[in-house]
């Protein structure tokens, strides 16, 4: 084992490296490029023997992806935002065709405006195409989650592949201390890939991929792959057992912060939960009993596993970095959905959205949630959707909003906006 | 007011030029800081610039978990690699400094001239290092000059880690060993200028500042939605200040031919009423593709200079 500095791209091209991948298809976009680089710079140099090739867009990259998957090989590949949803329509296709593999998203907020900070309506687009999802708050996490990934993905009960998120920037681009296992103990842990299902072989020929017509038969074959979601909540702790064992490191599929008899509970997902931990820790030092969770397996949901962290909380406020234009927030309805019908559920539970685009969620905005988690416990009058922004955010986009002209009268109703 | 602190962290912010070799430097402060055993982060922001415009990066250093990340408003140590950013407003390189941070910049004049010139909060520290890059290794690359002055202002920071630090980082981007051996000299020399530091902490003025929630209402579309109606608005966004190289034209040997004004990518040439052509150094990014093309080679590029 040996620790070193790594980006999160690094790390994420370690994961795909101490996996021993055969087959990594590509194409770049800022802020994932980094990833597909170091890979091609070591199968050019003979470190690592996995054959790369160039795509010529994100949909042919996961096609190729997933029809090399479906021949038996261990396939790795990365993408960001646009990238993702350039090849959505096959991301269902290889759902359906119960072949595993591990794709990277690096999340960044989607256009339009256009951007390059991270926020996760573009890994949350993917929510219902089959995909495990599991996102990640640090570097060490996604180099440890890769080799996690192919383990479930690969798992009988299971064959579906994995997404794995981490933030553009905030993991992307900052290098943190991170151990690189030994390929020895990574052997341990991770055995080649074996299928018995979807393979090639000359003298076994088989049809993959078929077209099924009449709803009984598709019926048949979606519910399997919802029945196979499912198994990774099993899975899911089997393989971090095992992981815990050889690396020492523990993940579950919901983190847990200073939840012992915390009262008030503030729920996010991804690198800026770290945010919300140094509010916990600050709440706490005031003497206010507050905890946090991070949702780290989001698909397929950890429901039981929620309720059992919630159950008998006081007030529980999602921050959502995402957003559902005329529903709010994505997460925070799978969230109130687990806990509906518990009878000890959480008195309150508001919703938020913050960080869109990668904006700061500042404490003033964790206060701001505190704030508005005691006055609905009082009231017992719990508000809609709120967004977190602030008055130094508001004088911003006024600012610029008069550099783009939008102020002197016949075309821009400013004045409503100033007031 | 200055309060002592027991948050056992140092966040330093350096400010550069792109290709100054500012990403190098936070990298080898935290490479040294992660081999001294603390819990480091390192990161250097993109824009859409590229070499000569303004960058910034960060490191934290800490004896626990580091609770942050992202852009650092308040450094600590804020580390100003070009002295012609401190006139720059868009580089805003004093942004969150307070009395507890230690300001560096780089630069011949004594701090007690930057300190009056700027009127910088908290202590400062000038040393040209830029000076010693160019005797030592013959390059006005600063990252390892400067990730030496950061690191003995840290106080937590060894000669050895340093070192080791230089040798790493600049190795992983290939310079040749005899290069390396240069820039490991020129640290040294840096560090040794430096005198001896004892860590302190403050607490941050940071939190003291309070921001209020407000709520967005319906906006007319003409506000809500992204579009601009000022015209012209690419001239507010000067890209003068990227130029390394200033290209500058020989009138008297000039032939009219305008190659250079058909050349330049952004407009910068134009002609005036005697058909000669005239740079706008408000926007001219130093590409130099006019100093390339030019027939008559009456284009010379000198060192862009911006005294203050
Ligand atoms: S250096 Fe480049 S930008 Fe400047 S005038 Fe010449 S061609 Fe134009
Ligand atoms: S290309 Fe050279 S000679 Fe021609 S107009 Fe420009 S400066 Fe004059």
């Amino acid at each position: 084992m040996v620790k070193e500095m790594l980006t999160g791209n690094s790390a994420a091209a370690w994961g795909a490296r101490l996996s021993e991948v055969d087959y990594v298809p590509a194409f770049p976009i800022t802020p994932q490029t980094e990833i597909i680089e170091t890979l091609s710079q070591w199968i050019n140099d003979g470190v690592m023997n996995a054959k790369f090739t160039n795509m010529d867009s994100e949909h042919s990259m996961i096609t190729a992806a997933g029809t090399a998957a479906a021949t038996g090989a261990r396939v790795f590949s990365a993408t960001s935002s646009q990238g993702l949803l350039y090849g959505y329509e096959m991301l269902y296709n290889v759902t359906g065709w119960r072949v595993p593999l591990v794709l990277i998203n690096v999340s960044r907020g989607l256009s339009a405006p256009i951007t390059l900070e991270p926020d996760h309506n573009d890994i949350l687009s993917a929510r219902d195409t089959g995909f495990v999802q599991i996102h990640a708050a640090t570097c060490q996490e996604i180099l440890d989650t890769i080799l996690m990934a192919y383990r479930i993905a690969e798992d009988k009960r299971v064959l579906l592949p994995v997404l794995i998120n981490m933030d553009g920037f905030y993991l992307s681009f900052t290098r943190e201390p991170v151990e690189i296992p030994d390929k020895e103990e990574v052997s341990k842990f991770l055995p080649e890939y074996n299928p018995k299902h979807a393979f090639f072989k000359a003298s076994n020929p088989m049809s993959q991929g078929v077209a099924v017509l009449g709803g009984s038969v598709y019926s048949y074959f979606k519910y399997q792959v919802h029945l196979a979601s499912l198994n990774v909540l099993t899975v899911h702790d089997e393989v971090a057992g095992d992981f815990k064992r050889i690396f020492g490191r523990s993940y579950s599929a919901i983190e847990s912060f200073k939840m012992d008899d915390a009262d008030y509970v503030i729920i996010m997902t991804n690198s800026f939960t770290i945010k919300g931990k140094a509010a916990v820790t600050k709440f706490r030092k005031n003497g206010l009993k507050a905890g946090l969770l991070r949702l780290r397996l989001i698909r397929p949901f950890p429901s039981k596993e929620l309720r059992t962290l919630l159950n008998g909380k006081k007030a529980v406020a999602v921050i959502d970095q995402n957003i559902s234009p005329g529903s709010g927030g994505i997460l925070f309805n799978d969230i109130t959905t687990a806990l509906y019908h518990e009878p000890d559920r959480p008195e309150v539970i508001l919703s938020f959205i913050g960080g869109l685009g990668g904006k700061d969620i500042s404490h003033a905005e964790f206060n701001h949630i505190i704030e508005e988690m005691g006055k609905s416990m009082k009231t017992g009058v719990v508000p809609e959707t709120q967004l977190l922004y602030t008055k130094g955010d508001l004088e911003q986009i006024n600012n610029l909003l008069n550099i783009a002209g939008k102020t002197s009268g016949g075309l821009g109703g400013i004045e409503e906006l100033k007031d | 007011m200055k309060q002592s602190t027991n948050e056992m962290i140092k966040r330093i912010r350096f400010h550069g030029r792109g290709g100054q070799g500012m990403k190098t430097a936070s990298r080898i402060v935290g490479t040294a800081s992660f081999l001294e055993g603390f819990f480091v982060q390192d990161s250097p922001l993109y824009g859409a610039e590229r070499r000569g415009a303004p960058m910034v990066a960060f490191t934290r250093l800490s004896k626990e978990p580091i609770l942050e990340r992202g852009i650092i408003v308040s450094p600590d140590i804020n580390m100003i690699a070009d002295e012609t950013l401190l006139n720059d407003q868009t580089a805003n390189v004093f942004q969150g400094t307070w009395e507890g941070t230690v300001t560096i910049v780089n630069t011949h004049y004594p701090a007690s001239h930057v300190r009056n010139v700027y009127g910088i909060v908290g202590e400062i520290v000038t040393l040209d290092i830029t000076e010693i890059a160019l005797n030592v290794i013959g390059e006005s690359v600063l990252s390892s000059t400067a990730a030496a002055v950061v690191c003995k202002l840290t106080g937590m920071i060894t000669e050895s880690s340093l070192e080791e630090a230089v040798t790493r980082e600049l190795s992983s981007i290939n310079l040749k060993k005899e290069l390396v051996e240069k820039n490991v000299q020129a640290a040294l020399t840096c560090f040794d200028r430096i005198p001896e530091t004892h860590p302190h902490y403050f607490e941050s003025i940071k939190e003291d500042k309070k921001d209020e929630i407000v709520r967005l209402e319906y906006a007319d579309p003409c506000l809500g939605s992204p579009s601009v109606y000022a015209k012209g608005t690419t001239k507010l966004k000067k890209t003068g200040n990227w130029r390394l190289f200033k290209p500058v034209i020989d009138h008297e040997k000039c032939s009219r031919c305008y190659t250079c004004f058909v050349y330049c990518p952004h407009s910068c040439i134009s002609i005036d009423e005697e058909g000669y052509p005239q740079i706008d150094y408000d926007n001219c990014k130093g590409c130099l593709i006019c100093f390339c093309e030019c027939p008559k080679k009456v284009i010379s590029k000198d060192r862009e200079v911006r005294t203050w």
